[in-house]
């Protein structure tokens, strides 16, 4: 009689455990499920990050870009301000800065950095991608050689005042990415305007750029 | 109280550009424009952390690198160079001189920040531990 009160009892507990178990299952798929959708969310919102942060990256180097061009009135400048955002903005340290003869027939180098002096040669309009670049006004990306980049007008107006040669990038610097088409673009009309004014400026009498 | 970060570099792109990245975080930033300007600001400023270029006029960033490290004053300042070549022999050398860490040109604001805070970050547990 004893024993079968026992076994009842504990049919009885154990019927109850598997149910506690069965619930606590439960409550646990389902914190697993909720757990799946806050480390996504978390996902997210570091992908979000991420990307504002280079959008504001983006921001901030095209302002550093116009804000040293056009902050700056002496050639010698201007042409310095062109190297430094080649340089530390984009990420080459080989390049030719050209400026249009007045016949607007050739290109003629005025500066560079890190390349051999046998290279600063004229070039003329329409000849290979930099003369080219100075005929049609349009910027040429190189997508297959690793010693050549990138040839950017630079402009003022839709008159093509010169134009800046890039070569290899830096060996961190795996290809171009969209902020330094932006960085072109700001290159292309700005520099391009900075640098005119500044030779004007410097022809005439008083030699003030502004 | 806001961390002080020194800026060393010659270039005033890379200065503007520095300051804009770092503008969103409590820091106060001083400047300076070559290695040896950067030796004695580090001594008289006493800044959390020092942000420098390596190739700069009077004296490089390698060189004031490892002044500042011989300087007993100024030995704990966690150095961080910015180097325009990521290859192994620069970043190498760059340690050998006594730097903290290093980030290579074009700069990237979120690598940036984060070894500048791990830096300072080490530099205060070292000090609470010692």
């Amino acid at each position: 009689m004893s024993t079968t009160m026992d076994d009842t009892d504990t049919k009885r507990r154990l019927a109850r455990l598997e149910a506690e178990l069965s619930c606590a299952r439960e409550e646990t798929s389902a914190l697993r499920t909720r757990l799946d959708q806050i480390e996504g969310e978390h996902r997210a919102c570091a992908a979000q990050y991420v990307e504002l942060e280079q959008q504001n990256l983006n921001l901030t180097n095209l302002y550093v870009a116009s804000y040293q061009l056009h902050g700056r009135q002496e050639r010698s400048n201007v042409l310095a301000a062109i190297k430094e955002i080649v340089i530390n903005l984009i990420g080459s340290e080989e390049l030719i800065v050209y400026e249009a003869s007045a016949d607007r027939r050739e290109l003629i180098p005025i500066d560079s950095f890190g390349v051999d002096e046998s290279a600063l040669k004229s070039v003329p309009f329409g000849h290979g991608p930099i003369g080219e670049t100075a005929s049609a006004g349009q910027l040429y990306v190189e997508s297959d050689k690793k010693d050549f980049t990138a040839a950017v007008p630079l402009k003022l107006g839709d008159d093509v005042v010169g134009v800046v040669a890039i070569y290899s990038l830096l060996p961190q610097k795996s290809g171009l990415c969209p902020t330094d088409m932006d960085l072109f673009d700001v290159l292309a009309s700005h520099g391009g305007t900075a640098l005119f004014c500044a030779t004007e400026g410097e022809k005439s009498p008083d030699g003030d750029a502004s | 109280m806001k961390k002080k970060i020194l800026l060393v570099d010659d270039s005033k792109t890379v200065l503007l550009m520095e300051k804009m990245l770092l503008r969103k975080q409590p820091y106060q930033i001083v400047e300076a424009y070559d290695g040896s300007e950067a030796v004695t600001k580090s001594l008289a400023e006493m800044p959390d952390a020092i942000l420098m270029d390596v190739v700069m006029p009077k004296m490089t960033g390698l060189e004031a690198c490892r002044v500042i490290r011989e300087r007993a004053e100024t030995a704990h300042i966690p150095i961080i160079l910015v180097t325009t070549r990521g290859e192994a022999a620069s970043i190498e050398a760059g340690y050998t001189n006594g730097c903290t860490d290093y980030v290579t040109k074009p700069i990237d604001a979120i690598e940036l920040i984060e070894k500048l805070e791990n830096a300072m970050g080490q530099r205060a547990l070292h000090m609470a531990g010692a």
